[in-house]
Formats: structure tokens, C-alpha cells, sequence
């Protein structure tokens, strides 16, 4: 019999789909509300089994592994699904209340690809979960109501084209990418490709098959769509499109460079330099100038990402659980950034400092989650993100690359500027229409459940950089 | 004891804690709340002082225990005299200044106790931490409650003033915490104790620039002349509470960081840019006061004293001498003290007329007796009259810098006029900054109260009331105490000072005699038995450091390079 342990997760988050999609066909108009609520304790349910099951070993002949650090992504993904459940469920209750069972079905198989891609150890597996999680957030973005031309969904159709051409675009260049790999070493299975030697070739295929995913992650230079769909499509799947399929990339590109090319570092680490220095660089510029606040999220992800890559780019155990700290620190904080956005203007995808300002006024909690995500995001003490980046500077400085914390260190003062600006208008400034805010209770739990983790990861990270540390290693056998 | 010093430092956010969980409250209750949590500290840290030995030079009530353990960084604590009566000095302004502000105050009150209170722990956290990662923590951690202060309470400025603040201090301390992590980054992977980063000998070059990061996160918060600008606007802007807490302690965390990190642990660069250091200290003691001197606005004009005092401060570190150093410690407690009196006395005015012009002012001496002794009375003591509080500290400064023990006592050739003397020319020019400091300080008492009473507004003006009494009267008693008998804080202060002058000096390769009088230059490279600590050879280059020839007579190359080992 084969040996499917490694997959039981996801098997069991494919019965769960099927399951949502049943239930969804037996409720009656008008209570698919409860669809959104189920979808979360059943994603929760999945995760708290998580803990309890083994899911270690090499399953469909060497193509997928479980490990810890494939666990570690599946987890990821089971909690940005729970999240976004729950801070998405008054919004599509309220906007699409007959669609309800699509969004939370495309929502659900949109995970799958997320669990499973970690653990794929094959090239064209690698892409057939790549598309799995690809396409349906592309459906997932464009979701508007066709009649809706000035609601929330105007501009839905839009990003969701962009993200549709960008990913296409994107998974072909990979595909062109990985036939180069495949030409050179004759295998699609990572394992086997170490012994190709490091030629003008393999670095055109890398090249390519970076290309590919670096849009998906939103790194400079494939990071046009980001602004745009981030702006056109709903706020809370941005809160989930901005941090879970970023997580996902890196995955990939650390299966591709650590498990495929370790020792052909000398062939990707220039292309992985350029991309984190020009993604810091242009991220943080780009984001000063925005006046649309998730446009100005979207540029600071683009940022990031570039700080994450540095763990990628030290290629040690070291370097990559300090990645895997940082990803779940962003969870948390860009999710919470985003969330708390959707809860002031929860009827509108352009969401500006108008909308934010006085926040504080109008709901102090509210207002103190924003501050806090948005010190993390810049990276103050007490709260997660500090340790994040702190910790991807101890990784650089550990591979030598001195001049890189410092050059970090001195754009985050760049960033200092536009995260300040939101800060300020949250606490500093009159706000324009001074009625208070009411949040959903869904989405309020969200909220706090974020506010709460970044503190919390933020006074005491030891637990989680432990864990993180244990996931990076098992990458590392 | 250890565990009151926790206390101490934790008590106030707990109150902040408190006060974010209490069910709506009158303002009044909310402010007498926060008054009581800080004045208990306040007692407190009485208690801890009838506990603590002032002839002990070490680190005494120490905390220590792991905190990240994977990455070195522990929890570790403890006060020495460099930290203790800065730590005495927080306590009592942070009661005194939310007394002082009661009125001046009326918006989002529970919000500001909050930030108070937590900007308190955060101040004494960095005064008490011993590891380098604690302290940068504690450090930044000030600085979110600081913003918010200037931001949402301060005047017409207040959102330009914060974010300057904030950006330029954050520019500061992240390049620290660049140079943090270069130190902790040892063989055998991370070590952040300040202990270990003390006992460590850094190459030269390296020392230079590790230096340079350090200095110039301290630097801005002094804030040294020319990364000075922030601060005018920032105490300018501020709630009297703001620029009371911004120049009684904030700024003394520079000198505090000068004195317990970047001197100990990069002593041969200490050395080396001594002159650098000092001359910028003089730079911005004159500035300073030039400035001050010219200001249309009191706030300013205080603001602009503060540079140039802490600019004393600065010069008395540079000098690395006993005198010198213990001189810039107790500057810091006596300019916290008027300082602190003059702001409030001048968030008084304000309060009363909303203007802080000077020109919008004139004869009230009349009008407000009361207040018009207060100010005469602190004003002297800002400005260095003896038997006040600044005397002590400045002369001691002065007296520092002109021993022949400090590196600054070097012939310096100034082209067109040949070699000076580098630390005579600087006593000189900063001892005219004490004049200065009379000329601006009683320029603006004769400003305030004295002339004909033009504005008919000033008419209807009212003396201090009892509360504003209170708040002065234990300011004023300090100002004659610390005037009248430094003993009380120098010899717990001297033990500590000596240990890090003998250190810096140690580790330099030299020796230094604290005999101030000599007339020789005592600071002559050791004999290899003296400098055991020393794993690298010294470059000294008397070139570079253009010494005239004949000026050190004994001292020659060959002498500071070290004997190889045999």
C-alpha cells in the first residue's frame, strides 16, 4: 500500500473541502452565513490535529516529503485560512450572500495548494501546487457582484485580471526555467539536481525559474501587480493574498535553491542579491509616495519580502529559520495591518488616511492595534516584528554580509517616515467624521488574536524562534 | 534589594497598566493616581538608597537571568554610581513634573499618565540594564511614549516636532544597534553582556568605527552640537511634562550611554578622538548659548541652555578624568534639577497667558512676587552661581579638562598660530560658556520680571498657587543641597568614575594618575607588566595627531608600540 502519511493533512483538508461544498448546497439562502463561521473552526480543528498526527517520511516515490519544516508551512497556511475565515466572513455575508459556498470552496483549495507545495520535492509537482493555490485567488480576487459598478467590487475584475495575466505570465517563464534545469541535469527531482555544474546555461534557467516565483512573492523587479490588486481587490483577501502566498514562494524558491542548488549557490546567490536589494530599495521609495493606504502596505510588503530574502540568501539553517520567524511575525502583523483597515472602511476597497485619521478618537482599540502592527512593521522593540528583523540582521551578519544590515538598517529608517504617517494621523490628527466605529465581532477577534500574538511574540520570542529554528533544520536533513 | 531595584523600574508601567484597565475616571482622580504610582517609586527608590554603599565602585542590586537564551541575551541588572543617582533623579522629577502639569493637560488625560508612566520604566530600564541588547531595548522603548507626547499634547508645531524627533533618534540607535550586534557577534556565538563587550579589546580601526556608531546614537540624544537641531523644536513643542521628562533624563541617557558603553568598551578610540569630542563639546557649549541668548521665546531659550549645558557634560567626559568625568555625572543631576524648575516655571507662565514670547512680558516681578524668586532663584542656579546647584558640576568639568592627566592636554598645531595647548584653549572657551549662561539666563529674568509693566494682560496675572509651591519648594532645596553639599552624591559617584577612568585608561595602555596637579604629562605608555588586558599592539601616530616635537620628550614611538610577547 503506499505510504500516504506525509499527506494526511491535506487529504483531510480536501475532505474538508468537499465537505464545505456539500454543506453549502444543503443551507438555505439567507443562512450561508454559517459557511464562513465552519470554515474556520474546521481549518482550526485541522490545525489543533496538526500537533497530534505524524506526517514525517517520503510519500509517491520520493516526489513529496514530510517534515518539520513542511509542517511548519502547512500550519502557516491553517492559520492564515482561520484568520482570513473569520475577518472575511461579515464582508462576503454582506456582499456576495448567495456565493458565500464558492468564495469559502476556492478559499479552502487555494489552501491546498498552499499545504501541499512545501513538501513537494519534484520540479513539476512543485508547479502543478503552485497553479493549485495560483488560480483560485486570481477567482478570489476578482469576486464582485456583477451589478456592482461603485461598491467595493469595482475595480475587483480589474486586479483580478492582473493577477491572472501576472501568474500565467509567471508560471510559463518558471515552466521555460525548470525545461532548462531539466535539459542540464536530465531529472525533475530536486534531490538529483545538485551534480549539474555551474554553467552560463544553469544560471539562464535559474534566472528563468526564479522569474517565476519572485512574482508570486511581489519581489522587485515582478512586483507591478502588487499595488494594483492590492488596491482593487477586497481588504480582507488582501489580508490573506498579502502574507500566505508569500510564504508559499519562499517554500518553493527554498526547495528550488537549498534542496535542488546548494551547491551551485555561487550561480543564484548575485540574482537573489539583486532582487532583496532592489526590493528593500524600491519598496520602501515607492511607499512614501503613496496616499492610498494599501497601496502604501502593498510597497512595504514589497520591502519585506526583500528583508525576508536575506535569510534565503544566507543558506544555512541559521539563515532560514530566522526567515521562518520573520514570515510568522508577518503573518500576524500584516494580516492585523490589514484587517484593522477593512474594520474602518468596511464598505470600500480605497481605503486613504482620511479614513484612518482620528482614528483614536473613534476607536482606541482599533487605533492601538494599528499602532502596534505598525510598529512592527517598522521594526520598534516589544513587539514581533523588532525581533524579526533583528534576527535576519544576526543571520546576514553571521554570513558576512556586514554591509547589508547596515544597509537594512538604514532603510528602515526610510520606512520609519510612511509607517509614522499612518501612526500619526491614527493618533495626531482631528478625525473627519467622528462617529464611532463598529467591527464585526468576527473580525474584532481577529484583531485582538493578532494585536495579542505580536505582543506576545514580541516580549518573549524564544518559543517561536525555537520552533522556527527546529523547522529550518529539518530542511537541512 | 535587587528585587525592589525590578520593582522600581516595572512599578510605573503597572501603573500605566492599571490606569488603561480603571472603568472611566475624572481627570483629577486619573492624575492623582499616576502621582501616587510615581511618588511610591519615588520612596522606593529612597529605601534602595539607605541600602546602597556609596564607597562600593561595582555594580551593586544585580538582576541576572536568562532571557533569549539562544542568542546570549539575558535579563541582567544592576546600578553602579554612574546609573544610581540618575535613577534617583528620574524618580523624583516624574511626580514632581505630572504635579506641575496638572492643568496644563485637559485632553485624553488617561492617555498621557500612560505615556508618562511608561516612558518612566522605560527611562529606568536603560539606566539599570547590563547587556547590550536589554539596554537598546529599553532605549527604543522610550522613545514611542516620548513621540507620542510631543505628537498629541505638544503646541502648534507638535506633529513636525515628533517625527523629527523620532527619526533622528532612530537613525541614532540603529546604527548602536548595528555596532551591538558587531560586538556580540563573538567566536563562539552571541555574547550581549555588557561585561564581556567591556572586557574585550577591539583592533584600533575597528574600534573607531564601532566607536563612531555608538557616539552617535548618544550623541544625538545629548544632543552634541551639530545633531543637535531636533531638540528646540522637540522641547519647543512638548507639554511642559514632555520637556521637563525630554531634559531632565532623556538627554542625560546620552551622557549616561557615553560613560557606561562606548568609553569603556572602545577606550583606544575614546582616546584617540578626545580632541574631536571635546572640541565639539566646546562647539556646542558656545553655540549654545549664543543661541539661547538671541531667542524670542522662553522655551527656546531654555531649550537652547540645554545644549550648551549638556554640552558640559559632554566636555567633561572627553576629558576622561576623574574630575572630569564625576563632574559631567553630577552636571547631569543639577541641570535635571534647574532645568526641570525652569520649564516648569515656564509652562506656568504659559498656562496663564498662552504666550511665550518675552517681549509679550516685562515687570511682573510686582505683579508675581512668588514666582519671580522662583525664577531668579533658578535661573542662578542654571547658570552656575557657587552655592547653587550648577557650580560643583561645572568647575569639576573644567577642572578635569585642564589636568595634564586627560587626553585632551596635547600641543595642538594650529596652522598660523603653532602649537596650543588643546585643553587650556577648551577650559578657556568653555569656562566663557558659564559667562554666557549668566548673560542669556538673566537677560531673560530681567525680560520677565523687571522693566515697566506694558501688556495689560500681565495686570490681571496670578502668583504661583500652592500646588505650583509644592511642586517648586522640594526643586529649589535640591537646587541648595546639590549647591552646597556635593559630598552627598560625589562619593558615590567618584568610587564608580574612578574604576572607569582607570579602565578606559588601562585598556588605552596608559597610565593615569589622578594626581591633577602634575605638571608633567602622566600619560605615559606603561611597562608590559601594567597592561596585561591588551592583546593587540597600540598605534599611536604622533604624526597624525600633529604633536609638536619636543612636547613629548619621553614619549616615542617604539614606547607606545608594546614589547613583543615573549
Amino acid at each position: 500500500m503506499m505510504n500516504l502519511g506525509p499527506l494526511t493533512i491535506d487529504l483531510i483538508l480536501c475532505g474538508l473541502t468537499f465537505g464545505v461544498l456539500s454543506v453549502d448546497l444543503a443551507l438555505p439562502h439567507g443562512r450561508k452565513r454559517a459557511l464562513g463561521y465552519l470554515t474556520a473552526v474546521l481549518l482550526a480543528g485541522l490545525f489543533v490535529v496538526s500537533f497530534f498526527i505524524d506526517v514525517s517520511g517520503s510519500a509517491l516515490s520520493g516526489a513529496y516529503q514530510g517534515d518539520a519544516w513542511v509542517l511548519f508551512f502547512k500550519r502557516f497556511a491553517l492559520v492564515a485560512g482561520v484568520f482570513v475565515s473569520l475577518g472575511a466572513v461579515d464582508y462576503v455575508d454582506r456582499h456576495f450572500p448567495t456565493r458565500q459556498g464558492e468564495f469559502w470552496v476556492l478559499m479552502l483549495f487555494t489552501l491546498l495548494g498552499m499545504t501541499l507545495l512545501p513538501g513537494a520535492r519534484d520540479l513539476l509537482l512543485l508547479i502543478v501546487c503552485f497553479e493549485l493555490m495560483g488560480l483560485p485567488l486570481v477567482v478570489l480576487a476578482s469576486f464582485a457582484k456583477s451589478e456592482d459598478k461603485t461598491g467595493p467590487g469595482q475595480f475587483a475584475p480589474e486586479a483580478g485580471l492582473k493577477l491572472y495575466l501576472v501568474s500565467s505570465v509567471s508560471t510559463a517563464i518558471t515552466l521555460y526555467g525548470v525545461s532548462i534545469i531539466y535539459g542540464l541535469s536530465g531529472t525533475t527531482k530536486l534531490a538529483e539536481l545538485g551534480g549539474v555544474g555551474v554553467s552560463p546555461m544553469l544560471f539562464v534557467g535559474l534566472a528563468f525559474a526564479l522569474a517565476g516565483m519572485g512574482f508570486k512573492i511581489g519581489a522587485v523587479p515582478f512586483h507591478m501587480w502588487v499595488p494594483d490588486t492590492y488596491q482593487g481587490t477586497s481588504t480582507p483577501f488582501v489580508s490573506f493574498l498579502s502574507v500566505a502566498p508569500k510564504a508559499t514562494g519562499f517554500a518553493a524558491l527554498a526547495a528550488v535553491l537549498i534542496l535542488g542548488f546548494a551547491h551551485q549557490k555561487a550561480a543564484w546567490a548575485p540574482l537573489v542579491l539583486f532582487v532583496l536589494v532592489t526590493s528593500i530599495f524600491f519598496g520602501n521609495l515607492f511607499a512614501l509616495a503613496q496616499k492610498d493606504l494599501k497601496r502604501l502596505l502593498a510597497y512595504s510588503g514589497i520591502a519585506q519580502v526583500g528583508y525576508m530574502m536575506i535569510g534565503l540568501l544566507t543558506a544555512d539553517a541559521y539563515g532560514m529559520g530566522m526567515l521562518l520567524f520573520y514570515i510568522a511575525g508577518y503573518l500576524v502583523t500584516n494580516m492585523g495591518a490589514f484587517l484593522v483597515l477593512h474594520a474602518v472602511a468596511p464598505n470600500r476597497s480605497t481605503i486613504t488616511l482620511d479614513d484612518v485619521r482620528g482614528l483614536s478618537r473613534r476607536s482606541p482599540r482599533l487605533a492601538l492595534a494599528l499602532l502596534l502592527f505598525l510598529l512592527s512593521l517598522a521594526g520598534i522593540p516589544f513587539v514581533v516584528g523588532f525581533w524579526a528583523k533583528l534576527y535576519v540582521f544576526m543571520a546576514a551578519y553571521r554570513a558576512g554580509y556586514t554591509w547589508l544590515v547596515l544597509y537594512g538598517a538604514l532603510m528602515a529608517i526610510v520606512a520609519l517616515f510612511y509607517y509614522l504617517q499612518i501612526a500619526k494621523a491614527a493618533y495626531m490628527e482631528e478625525p473627519t467624521d467622528a462617529e464611532p466605529i463598529r467591527v464585526d465581532g468576527s473580525l474584532d477577534a481577529v484583531v485582538m488574536a493578532c494585536m495579542a500574538l505580536v505582543v506576545v511574540m514580541g516580549l518573549y520570542p524564544s518559543p517561536f524562534l525555537q520552533g522556527a529554528m527546529a523547522a529550518a533544520r529539518a530542511l537541512f536533513g | 534589594m535587587a528585587d525592589l531595584l525590578n520593582v522600581i523600574v516595572y512599578l510605573p508601567a503597572l501603573g500605566a497598566l492599571l490606569l488603561a484597565s480603571l472603568p472611566p475616571l475624572e481627570h483629577r482622580n486619573l492624575k492623582a493616581t499616576a502621582i501616587a504610582v510615581t511618588t511610591l517609586n519615588f520612596l522606593l527608590s529612597l529605601i534602595l538608597w539607605s541600602a546602597w554603599s556609596p564607597a562600593h565602585a561595582g555594580f551593586q542590586f544585580e538582576t541576572n537571568v536568562g532571557w533569549i537564551q539562544s542568542f546570549g541575551i539575558r535579563y541582567h541588572t544592576g546600578v553602579d554610581g554612574l546609573s544610581f543617582y540618575l535613577i534617583l533623579l528620574t524618580t523624583f522629577l516624574v511626580p514632581v513634573t505630572l504635579l506641575g502639569a496638572w492643568n496644563a493637560v485637559e485632553t485624553r488625560v488617561r492617555e498621557f499618565v500612560i505615556a508618562i508612566l511608561v516612558l518612566e520604566s522605560g527611562m529606568l530600564g536603560a539606566f539599570v540594564a547590563l547587556d547590550l541588547f536589554l539596554f537598546y531595548v529599553f532605549w527604543e522603548a522610550m522613545l514611542i511614549p516620548m513621540y507620542f507626547v510631543i505628537g498629541v499634547w505638544g503646541g502648534q508645531r507638535r506633529v513636525y516636532a515628533a517625527v523629527k524627533f523620532f527619526i533622528f533618534t532612530m537613525a541614532g540607535s540603529l546604527l548602536m544597534l548595528i555596532a551591538i550586534l558587531y560586538v556580540a557577534n563573538v567566536p563562539t556565538g552571541w555574547d550581549f553582556s555588557w561585561a564581556s563587550a567591556v572586557s574585550r579589546n577591539f583592533d584600533p580601526t575597528l574600534q573607531a568605527w564601532l566607536f563612531g556608531a555608538f557616539m552617535l546614537a548618544f550623541a544625538i540624544k545629548v544632543p552634541m552640537f551639530p545633531v543637535h537641531t531636533w531638540l528646540p523644536d522637540a522641547h519647543t513643542e512638548a507639554p511642559t511634562a514632555g520637556s521637563v521628562i525630554l531634559a531632565g533624563v532623556l538627554l542625560k541617557l546620552g551622557i549616561y550611554g557615553f560613560v557606561r558603553f562606548a568609553y569603556p568598551m572602545f577606550p583606544q578610540a575614546a582616546i584617540a578622538y578626545a580632541p574631536i569630542i571635546g572640541g565639539l563639546a566646546v562647539a556646542g557649549i558656545i553655540y549654545g548659548a549664543v543661541a539661547a541668548w538671541v531667542q524670542p521665546d522662553m522655551k527656546k531659550l531654555v531649550a537652547y541652555s540645554s545644549v550648551s549645558h549638556l554640552g558640559f557634560c559632554v566636555l567633561g567626559v572627553a576629558a576622561v578624568t576623574v574630575e572630569g568625568m564625576t563632574g559631567a555625572v553630577y552636571q547631569c543631576l543639577a541641570h535635571g534639577i534647574s532645568t526641570g524648575g525652569l520649564f516648569i516655571l515656564v509652562g506656568v507662565l504659559y498656562e496663564r497667558r498662552h504666550t511665550r514670547l518675552l517681549s509679550d512680558y516685562g515687570g511682573l516681578a510686582r505683579k508675581v512676587p512668588v514666582f519671580a524668586t522662583f525664577l531668579v532663584f533658578t535661573a542662578l542656579a542654571s547658570a552656575g552661581l557657587p552655592t547653587l546647584s550648577g557650580f560643583p558640576g561645572e568647575f569639576m568639568i573644567l577642572l578635569g579638562t585642564f589636568t595634564a592627566a586627560s587626553p585632551l592636554d596635547q600641543i595642538v598645531n594650529v596652522p598660523g598660530l603653532g602649537g596650543i595647548r588643546m585643553a587650556q584653549v577648551l577650559t578657556v572657551l568653555g569656562a566663557t560658556g558659564v559667562i554666557l549662561a549668566a548673560v542669556y539666563l538673566l537677560w531673560m529674568v530681567q525680560k520677565v520680571l523687571f522693566g515697566p509693566l506694558q501688556d495689560p494682560a500681565n495686570e490681571r496675572i496670578a502668583d504661583l498657587s500652592v500646588r505650583e509651591i509644592a511642586v517648586m519648594l522640594p526643586l529649589a532645596a535640591l537646587m541648595i543641597v546639590l549647591g552646597l553639599f556635593p559630598g552627598i552624591f560625589l562619593k558615590g559617584i567618584e568610587p564608580s568614575v574612578q574604576r572607569l577612568v582607570t579602565t578606559v585608561h588601562q585598556k588605552a595602555g596608559q597610565t593615569y594618575q589622578a594626581d591633577a596637579g602634575a605638571k608633567r604629562l602622566n600619560w605615559l605608555p606603561a611597562g608590559p607588566g601594567a597592561r596585561p588586558a591588551l592583546q593587540r599592539p597600540l598605534r599611536i601616530d604622533p604624526n597624525r595627531l600633529r604633536l609638536a616635537p619636543g612636547r613629548f620628550d619621553a614619549l616615542r614611538p617604539e614606547d607606545i608600540r608594546r614589547p613583543p610577547t615573549p
